[in-house]
């Protein structure tokens, strides 16, 4: 049974003027996969190819011109939102900016749970606390703002503020981008920890090709808002077929190598 | 032949009301014709050091060092229009963020014809000089792979894409003909093929000019494409330096071997969604640092002694200061 399953998505921007003819100005082609429970989905491609605009349109940030996601066999659409917010969560590119600064963080996190749940005042603070647990910070961090936290806290609040919901699918844009190495591999081995707990869904975003070929299931390769490539990691990284795949996986390899290479 | 000497380089800022050491104890020999990488996380100092090189930083902060010498000539005592003169000539900075350290009220081919050097210059007529100019702006765009002249020349920095500009920002590195160029973060927030053309432009340079090249990054994979030397920082300290192989084969300062296994890509062994190696805790702030080595409290094998900082050891070329360094139970 598929978690998450997308039929065909596509997208269009066009230029809105009054006088003439609406200009297309982005096309994101037709995208398909699915991806099953505890499985991570790895979404790569060049600047501009449209991948956060396709985590963006998977959460509902955006609506699609055509095509279908199905959760767990049921159609996601304007009258079922709420079983959509509560069950694919995103984290956003640069959890620095998306978290706000005005706030305590247990406000932050108190947010979606006003907006989706009825839990009462007592049972939000109880999960509020277990969820900081959960990602590894303590309880009293809910009482901090945004300013007092480090790079890799900040990761973890805005995992908790994913997490809190208890959602199926984890929808995240970069999330490793930002962070220094040292602290970049907790982050990563808290994701696959959770999702070996909890049997989470997980579809990122990522420039880095050897976290990707380290945490990913699946991989999808993107060109210009077109699919190039999708499939099993392992085939892709080593027997990729389209051209601009092979020269992405190449020079990722290049990179590797090349100190034996030059000296 | 050794281009740039630093001894003991200490830098101490104050916050509020009380004096700490940003950098502490820095050294540092790049030689002539050599790719040298320093490496460190955000926070450990490294764009502390390049400003240091070029005296960019602010005048209240205290800089101190044993020895600060570029060929024989120290930078500390000298004047500072002499320095700036020097520097100009002999060294260039590719400065993080190339967008944002780039005017963006000029275009860029403004930017560049400003950057080229009188004494390359041959025409003395005026009429000749700014299609001279013109045209060796346009051959070090050819140099660096920029083929669109016309249209980057043209354009303001923020019309073009960031790793076009990157490599402008190497263009204009290269004008003044540098026998140092010092790279800060030249590849952060790129993908990959991208990426690789940087660092094969910085290889190419160093190969086919002898320029040396001071690498500052925390791209382990970057550095280890290119770079033979390698220094690894920790807050504002020197952890560990020495052959980029050798310390590649055999680390033995803790960091430096957290810092290896972070990167997935190194470790072929490796099976696919295991647990990664890593340290505990995160940096420590510049209010709150440890005393003694400033790994300590994140580092899996301090004892009571590490509270006393360590002394640098040497084992040929390899420099170290760790108490307990890893790979000596052994022997």
């Amino acid at each position: 049974m598929d978690l998450i399953n997308v039929e065909a998505l596509t997208f269009q921007n066009r230029t809105k003027s009054m006088w003439s003819k609406s200009k297309v100005t982005f096309d994101l082609g037709p995208v398909s996969f699915n991806v099953k429970s505890g499985e991570t989905l790895a979404i790569v491609g060049n600047n501009s190819s449209g991948k956060s605009l396709l985590a963006k349109l998977l959460v509902g940030l955006e609506t699609p011109k055509s095509g279908k996601i199905f959760m767990n066999g049921v159609e996601l659409n304007k009258s079922n939102i709420s079983v959509r917010c509560h069950d694919i969560r995103m984290i956003f590119q640069n959890s620095n900016d998306s978290l706000n600064p005005g706030l305590t963080l247990g406000s932050i996190l108190e947010e979606p749970l006003r907006l989706n749940t009825k839990l009462n005042g007592q049972q939000r603070r109880s999960l509020i606390e277990q969820t900081l647990r959960q990602v590894g910070l303590m309880a009293e961090h809910q009482f901090f703002y945004r300013h007092m936290l480090s790079d890799g806290q900040r990761q973890r609040i805005a995992l908790a503020r994913a997490l809190i919901l208890n959602p199926k699918v984890i929808v995240a844009d970069e999330p490793f981008a930002a962070l220094d190495p040292s602290v970049r591999s907790q982050a990563v081995n808290l994701l696959m920890k959770l999702q070996r707990d909890l049997g989470l869904g997980f579809i990122f975003i990522s420039h880095n090709l050897g976290i990707v070929r380290h945490i990913s299931d699946k991989v999808i390769i993107m060109k210009d808002g077109k699919v190039v490539e999708s499939g099993k990691t392992d085939a892709i990284f080593n027997w990729p077929k389209n051209e601009y795949t092979k020269k992405l996986v190449d020079s990722h390899q290049a990179l590797i190598n090349g100190q034996n290479n030059q000296r | 032949m050794v281009l740039l000497d630093i001894k003991n380089l200490t830098l101490e800022i104050d916050i509020s009301s009380e004096w700490v050491k940003a950098l502490d104890k820095i050294n540092m020999v790049i030689h002539e014709g050599q790719i040298h990488a320093l490496v460190g996380e955000s926070g450990s100092g490294k764009s502390l050091i390049v400003k240091a090189i070029v005296g960019a930083l602010p005048k209240r902060w205290r800089i101190t060092a044993d020895r600060m010498t570029w060929k024989g000539q120290n930078l500390l005592t000298m004047s500072a229009k002499a320095r700036r003169k020097l520097i100009r000539k002999d060294i260039s900075v590719i400065f993080q963020n190339p967008i944002e350290s780039l005017d963006p009220s000029l275009t860029l081919g403004k930017q560049l014809k400003e950057m080229l050097p009188r004494d390359q210059l041959t025409k003395t007529w005026f009429w000749q000089r700014n299609d001279e100019k013109q045209a060796l702006a346009i051959k070090l765009l050819h140099k660096v792979g920029i083929k669109n002249h016309q249209l980057c020349l043209a354009s303001y920095p923020h019309q073009i894409a960031n790793d076009v500009v990157q490599k402008f920002m190497i263009a204009m590195a290269l004008a003044s003909e540098p026998k140092l160029i010092i790279a800060d973060d030249p590849t952060r927030g790129m993908e990959v093929t991208s990426k690789t053309q940087i660092l094969k432009l910085l290889s190419r340079v160093n190969q086919v000019r002898g320029m040396s090249v001071l690498f500052v990054s925390h791209d382990l994979l970057a550095i280890s494409s290119m770079a033979s030397y390698m220094t690894v920082l920790y807050c504002g300290q020197t952890v560990e330096s020495g052959d980029l192989k050798q310390l590649r084969k055999r680390a033995f300062h803790p960091y430096t071997q957290a810092l290896l296994d972070s990167a997935p890509s190194f470790r072929k062994d490796l099976p696919p969604k295991s647990p990664l190696s890593s340290l505990d805790g995160t940096i420590p702030t510049l209010h709150h640092l440890p005393i003694g080595c400033r790994l300590g409290p994140r580092c899996p094998r301090a004892r009571r002694e590490c509270v006393e900082t360590p002394q640098i050891r040497r084992v040929h070329t390899h420099f170290y200061s760790c108490h307990f360094p890893l790979h000596w139970d052994a022997k």
